[in-house]
C-alpha cells in the first residue's frame, strides 16, 4: 500500500489552519509541462532552494525588507556554485530554524549529495550553479517578474535539463 | 513537505515527503537518508508523466522528539497579525492590504 504524506503533520494551531485554507483555494487551470527529454543519468540537474541561502562572500538576503513589510520579502536570488559547502552559506529565511542547514547544508540544499550522484553515474552532471530565494512572500510579483527570468537565463546558459526545487 | 499546498499553485511534478520544515532531505549528517531522498525525487522526475501528479516518497520520520523547527524569533507576519487581527482575512485570502490601510 502506498503511504500518503500528511502535509500538516508538523504544523499546529493557527499555522495549520492557514496552510489548509491556502491549499483549498484551488489550483491554476494550466500547469506548465515539459517532458523529460532523456534519462536522469544523462541529465544536468540544478537545485533551487527556498531557504534564502547566500554565500557568506555574497550579499545576504535583506531580512529588513520583511521586517518592514511582513507581506513581502527580499525578491532577489542568489547563486551557489556546485562547490559550496556547509559553513560557507548564510541561511536567511525567517520562518524556519536555520540551525539544521547551518550544521549541514544538504538538509535544504543537497549540493554535496547531488555531486555524489554525479560521481556514481546516477545523474549526468550536477550543474555548475544552484540557486536560492526567500520562500515566504504574499507579494510574489517582483520574484516572478525579475528573479525567475534571471534564474531561467542562467539555467539555459548552463544547459540544465531539470531543476529540483527544494522547499523548506 | 506540504504536497497539498504545493499542488494548489500548479507545480508540474511533486515528490512529497513527510519531513519537518528545515529538514527536507533529512537530518544533519545523515548522508544515507539524504542520498535516498534525492534518488527517489529524481526517480519521480522520470516516472511522473502528467502535469500536477504527485509521488509520495516512502520515508517515515520516526522521531517523536519535539524538534525545534521554529525560528529563533516569531516571523514578522505573526507579530503583525497579532497587532492587526482585522487583517487576518486578507492573509487567508492572500490579498495584502494597500500600504495606507
Amino acid at each position: 500500500m502506498v503511504r500518503t504524506v500528511d502535509s500538516y503533520r508538523f504544523l499546529e494551531g493557527v499555522t495549520r489552519r492557514v496552510m489548509k485554507h491556502w491549499a483549498s483555494l484551488g489550483r491554476p487551470p494550466d500547469i506548465p509541462w515539459a517532458p523529460l527529454a532523456k534519462p536522469v543519468a544523462q541529465c544536468a540537474i540544478s537545485l533551487l532552494s527556498s531557504a534564502g541561502l547566500a554565500l557568506k562572500t555574497d550579499l545576504p538576503f535583506d531580512r529588513d525588507i520583511e521586517r518592514r513589510d511582513p507581506w513581502f520579502s527580499d525578491p532577489s536570488y542568489r547563486v551557489l556554485p556546485r562547490t559550496a559547502s556547509t559553513g560557507e552559506v548564510h541561511v536567511c529565511h525567517l520562518h524556519i530554524n536555520p540551525a539544521f542547514a547551518e550544521q549541514d547544508l544538504n538538509c535544504v540544499m543537497p549540493i554535496e549529495r547531488l555531486n555524489d550522484l554525479e560521481a556514481s553515474g546516477e545523474v549526468g552532471r550536477s550543474a555548475l550553479s544552484h540557486y536560492s530565494y526567500m520562500g515566504y512572500t504574499v507579494r510574489p510579483e517582483a520574484l516572478l517578474q525579475q528573479s525567475v527570468p534571471g534564474i531561467v537565463h542562467h539555467l539555459r546558459e548552463e544547459k540544465v535539463d531539470a531543476v529540483v526545487l527544494v522547499p523548506v | 513537505m506540504m504536497p497539498e499546498l504545493t499542488a494548489s499553485v500548479g507545480v508540474p511534478r511533486i515528490a512529497a515527503i513527510e519531513h519537518p520544515f528545515g529538514l527536507t532531505l533529512g537530518p544533519p549528517g545523515d548522508v544515507a537518508r539524504q542520498l535516498e531522498v534525492l534518488r527517489y525525487t529524481l526517480r519521480a522526475l522520470e516516472v511522473i508523466s502528467q502535469a500536477g501528479d504527485v509521488v509520495h516518497l516512502p520515508f517515515e520520520w520516526k522521531s517523536r522528539d519535539k524538534l525545534s523547527m521554529y525560528p529563533p524569533e516569531p516571523p514578522p507576519i505573526a507579530r503583525y497579525l497579532r497587532r492587526h487581527p482585522w487583517h487576518i482575512p486578507k492573509f487567508l485570502s492572500r490579498t495584502p492590504p494597500q500600504i495606507s490601510e
